[in-house]
């Protein structure tokens, strides 16, 4: 039998669109884009636009578009980038940053605390996906604050309220970042109506290559570049464009935005048919963030009395099941995750399981996904 | 054929172990302990379970088609095999922490997680070998005497035995070098793993020193001789294992090895290598992998890893192992293992508590 990908939200195949479109800018289109010959001009020209489209489908203007190279990337500059650029002011500022983010922002708000350059308030998320508002309120109140807000949280699916932080932020003076690697092409993300200040995405989530990312920036954001060298990206990312990267990354984005409404769709579907088929054929599964909005392409569950969940996990590998627990993490061993202790507390003890769906997705897929989830969970059950 | 969970340290013997059991047909899982945090040492790259091992055990695999995955064991590791080994140098004895880990930490985390995985066999490259038939299972000595590791494999779970594959327990070291170049694998070169695996620079009492802070075993104490004469100074008898020569400069011309270590005075007593000689064991913390020996019974005994085999005769079994050695031995060690066999079957075995000399005391009482 074929093994089954579920794990689109640790990562996803280019498609062709994608490579056609990049496949000229690594070889005849090959030229710097900031030189000044026709090699460079054709290099910056197709940047340029490639920076039009993203804009476009983002509602953004191109010239908040700054490509970075992926979504950690993307993460650190907003969260560092900021706290350089108001550090001058003298007061000590503040990041807010929500329980569930990824560690491309916990990390990097961790080590403004580490060397003492910020305060960092984590802001708890109920499994409903609201957010503790007297706390962020409170929070933002005091000197200059950026909250920090994942649009769409990666190993549960949630969406949280980046709408309402928005309005509590402007209410308090306050800037926004939202991570929105898992959210693009999956929710509606206009920038035109959620006016976030700073907003990271990534390739290769969308179709796209590794490696890419773009930080948005709202016009008359402060933020101060993390490398220095050429002024590339208005001196925010120098560093010799990736333009085949970049006509990848916008490729991605625009097929992302305008497929959204019958993608989303079609996994709403398919999401559904497999969550069913887990709760009827599985005795104590959990749906996690159940009662929140979710996005359509992931299904985390916790299922009881198994005390090893990275056995669970190499045993569906095994069937041919390729899923995720949480995020991946270096060694390849696992631990319990930061999400699941924010949402559930440290005595849940519970195997959790994160299937994401994605274009290759189909309904034989989910079907063999979950009867494959029910033996390996009866056998270690039985073990 | 059946799916087989294979221990892959990334040495060339447990790399070739996997590959044996792929080319023989089976469907063959491979795994990497993850024993302890390696940001916590810096030197770590000469032993088997350091992140190179876990890299070179994950080219192996891929390179001979199989699935690997990594177990994080490192809270058991930590408990069971770290602590231990800290607490017995602590009391001034001498822990096998390899064994341990066999015992109580590996091959039970192996049949742990073998059995959600679906893994009907657990293999590993040890040198030894597992007998199956109708009289039940066995593990044996490997053929190459010079490699043989069935000392190591006593603390088991008897009801691992029967589902145990030891590939290369037919094979000399050089043997399984050569197949393993022959295949190609990365690992086949690879220099044999001297330390212990938490304690790569080897040196151990710098572990103890971090683990114990200021603590007995690690100060200034008499080194003496059996009448109480002190004859000089050590720097922590946490430095010191029963046996280990101790070359003493000036006053003594006669070698002189260590007999014992007295946390109680942190004294380490020294003498003469017929001193050393030790016609009785007490053994605790015992395992069996088949029935334990009647009190009376005979039954050889490995007192030490590479030590021959001594024959012994059986006193007491329920209240504590006792073994009368036929011929005393030298440096009988507390904390070392005493492993019984029954000539190239391994039948069990225990920790030494304390070893005493039938003749010593005849001598005394004279």
């Amino acid at each position: 039998m074929e093994p089954i990908y579920l794990d689109y939200a640790a990562t996803t195949p280019v498609r062709d669109e994608v490579r056609a479109a990049m496949a000229p800018y690594l070889t005849e289109t090959f030229g710097n884009a900031s030189s000044i010959h026709r090699w460079g001009r054709a290099a910056g020209d197709a940047l340029q636009q490639a920076r039009a489209r993203v804009a476009a489908a983002l509602g953004a203007e191109p010239s908040e578009v700054r490509f970075v190279r992926g979504g950690t990337e993307s993460d650190n500059l907003a969260l560092l980038g900021w706290r350089r650029a108001v550090a001058a002011d003298g007061a000590l500022p503040t990041l807010a940053v929500s329980a569930v983010e990824h560690h491309a922002v916990l990390d990097a708000a961790t080590s403004t605390v580490e060397d003492g350059t910020a305060r960092v308030d984590v802001i708890d998320v109920s499994p409903e996906g609201e957010l503790d508002t007297d706390r962020l309120r409170h929070s933002l109140a005091s000197g200059p604050a950026l909250a920090s807000i994942m649009w769409v949280n990666n190993e549960t699916g949630m969406v949280l309220p980046v709408a309402g932080v928005v309005e509590l932020a402007g209410e308090a003076g306050a800037a926004v970042h939202s991570d929105a690697a898992q959210a693009i092409g999956k929710v509606p993300v206009d920038l035109r109506r959620v006016s976030v200040d700073l907003l990271s995405a990534t390739g290769h989530k969308i179709y796209g290559p590794k490696g890419t990312g773009l930080l948005f920036v709202r016009e008359g954001t402060l933020l101060a570049p993390l490398l220095h060298g050429g002024g590339q990206e208005r001196g925010l990312r120098p560093g010799t464009e990736d333009v085949a990267g970049a006509v990848g990354l916008a490729t991605a984005i625009e097929l992302a935005v305008e497929e959204l409404q019958e993608e989303a769709a079609r996994l709403t579907e398919l999401r559904k048919r497999l969550q069913t088929a887990l709760l009827s054929t599985i005795e104590g599964i959990r749906v996690h963030a159940c009662g929140a909005e979710r996005a359509p392409h992931v299904l985390s569950v916790g299922i009881e009395g198994l005390p090893d969940g990275s056995a669970l996990l190499m045993a569906l590998d095994l069937e041919g099941v390729a899923v995720s627990g949480g995020s991946a993490c270096m060694s390849g061993a696992t631990k319990a995750s930061h999400v699941m202790l924010a949402l559930y507390g440290p005595d849940d003890a519970r195997a959790t399981v994160r299937y994401s769906l994605g274009r290759g997705s189909t309904a034989s897929d989910v079907d063999r996904a979950a009867r494959a989830t029910a033996e390996v969970v009866e056998r270690m059950r039985a073990a | 054929m059946s799916r087989v969970l294979v221990a892959m340290s990334g040495g060339v013997d447990s790399s070739l172990a996997a590959a044996l059991l792929a080319e023989a047909g089976h469907e063959v899982v491979g795994v990497t302990m993850k024993t302890f945090c390696y940001s916590e040492t810096k030197a770590h790259s000469n032993t088997c379970c350091g992140l190179d091992g876990i890299a070179d055990a994950k080219r192996v695999a891929a390179a001979i088609g199989i699935p690997h995955y990594v177990f994080d064991v490192e809270e058991a590791f930590t408990r069971d095999v770290i602590d231990d080994f800290v607490s017995e140098y602590a009391q001034g004895r001498t822990p096998n922490p390899c064994v341990r880990c066999n015992g109580n930490t590996k091959f039970r985390d192996l049949m742990a997680r073998g059995r959600a995985l679906g893994c009907d066999l657990i293999a590993s490259g040890h040198y030894a070998r597992v007998r199956h038939d109708s009289g039940g299972s066995a593990i044996l000595r490997g053929a190459d005497r010079a490699k043989d590791q069935a000392y190591f494999l006593w603390g088991l779970p008897a009801d691992l035995v029967p589902r145990l594959l030891f590939p290369l327990g037919e094979l000399t070291k050089e043997q399984v070098r050569a197949h393993a170049r022959l295949l190609g694998l990365v690992t086949a070169d690879k220099p044999e793993s001297q330390e212990i695996c938490f304690v790569p620079t080897g040196d151990y009492r710098d572990l103890l020193r971090r683990r114990l802070g200021a603590h007995p075993a690690l100060e200034p104490g008499a080194i003496v001789r059996l009448d109480g004469e002190v004859v000089g100074e050590h720097d922590g008898y946490a430095g010191f294992t029963v046996g280990q020569r101790k070359g003493l400069g000036g006053g003594s011309s006669e070698p002189l090895f260590v007999l014992e270590i007295r946390p109680e005075t942190r004294a380490v007593v020294v003498g003469r290598r017929e001193e050393l000689l030790r016609d009785e064991v007490v053994v605790g913390e015992l395992n069996w992998l088949d029935d334990p020996p009647r009190p009376g019974s005979r039954v050889d005994v490995q007192l030490r890893y590479r030590a021959p085999t001594a024959q012994a005769t059986v006193r007491t079994v329920e209240e504590g192992l006792t073994l009368v050695l036929d011929e005393p031995r030298p440096a009988v060690t507390p904390g070392q293992s005493a492993v019984v066999f029954a000539a190239d079957r391994l039948r069990g075995g225990g920790r030494i508590e304390r070893a005493g000399s039938a003749m010593r005391e005849a001598a005394a009482t004279k």
